[in-house]
């Protein structure tokens, strides 16, 4: 048989990648900081924020969006922590947001009446780092139950991201976690990473990681 | 197992590159795949080769080429045009 090539060489995420231009631009504009919580399952992040929305609510707005493989259980849970819109994307197996699904629910966000936004992706520390949502930053939320190691396992998530909140430092007395080696592999992945631990259940750490959310919505403005 | 939704999108992109009605000549998709794009080669290569057997696609099979980096690329579209080789 004779074969014809077409040449393409285009990458596969180009259109992701387009879409996520777009909501970056709109933060942007709004000068909203957007952090991309990713973690695996049950690090956290659910009660990291629930705790954030009810310490900082008050004073900062803060729209939420929420991705999970089935049900909004996170969204039900976050909506009883403010007045501001959370808003569910029930991915239906996939496991990870796309920028598309992102842009879809910024229809119904504010964002000028929005100073900052958290994505809390599916948790997942594989998939989503290939999506590229439009966000300001990604943060990791890394249990202390998880193991120091995670790091090493999946260097690409922890080198794509800003910071890294180390949670459930309540847990340490009773789990064989090394901090300190733990930071040593989060260094030898990232050297530029930010290292904060918190307790989201006894509130130790959560004034270091609501600095480091007031530096990035100073960044969003300044921009 | 984003190597399912990967492979949906490339897919779609051979779908929008395709000549009109010539998708059923579609032999070969070619795929580069960087050692650090968080893909695993072997389930993406599963997922193109269930995806490819089927309408509007029919005897298309995956070519996965793997290279060092993050690269994730829809690289070419082969077709058998129908003609006997020259």
């Amino acid at each position: 048989m004779a074969v014809r090539t077409i040449d393409v060489r285009e990458k596969v995420m180009a259109k992701n990648d387009e879409l996520a231009e777009e909501v970056r631009a709109r933060f942007g504009d709004a000068q909203v900081a957007a952090l991309n919580l990713v973690s695996s399952p049950g690090s956290g992040k659910t009660t990291l924020l629930e705790r954030t929305l009810d310490d900082l609510g008050h004073e900062i707005r803060i729209a939420t969006v929420t991705g999970d493989v089935q049900t909004q259980n996170d969204a039900d849970r976050l909506a009883r922590h403010t007045s501001q819109l959370v808003q569910a994307v029930v991915t239906n197996g996939a496991c990870h947001l796309d920028a598309r699904q992102v842009l879809t629910s910024l229809e119904a966000v504010d964002l000028d009446a929005t100073d900052l936004l958290f994505i809390e992706n599916v948790g997942n520390l594989v998939c989503p780092a290939s999506w590229d949502l439009g966000e300001s930053a990604k943060v990791v939320v890394f249990s202390v139950t998880e193991g120091e190691d995670k790091p090493l396992k999946y260097p690409k998530m922890f080198r794509m991201a800003d910071a890294v909140v180390i949670n459930k430092i309540d847990l340490l007395p009773y789990v064989p976690f090394d901090m300190a080696l733990a930071e040593k592999y989060l260094r030898e992945v990232n050297p530029a990473i930010t290292i904060l631990r918190t307790s989201a259940l006894t509130g130790e750490g959560m004034e270091t990681w609501y600095g480091y959310l007031l530096e990035r919505m100073a960044s969003a403005r300044a921009r | 197992m984003h190597e399912f939704s990967i492979a949906l999108e490339i897919c779609r992109m051979a779908e929008s590159r395709a000549p009109a009605g010539r998708l059923g000549e579609l032999v070969r998709v070619g795929v580069e795949v960087g050692d650090d794009a968080g893909v695993e080669r072997e389930s993406l290569a599963f997922c193109l080769e269930t995806l490819l057997a089927q309408p509007p696609f029919g005897q298309a099979r995956p070519v996965i080429r793997h290279s060092a980096g993050d690269a994730l690329y829809l690289e070419y579209l082969e077709f058998d045009d129908g003609r006997p080789d020259d």
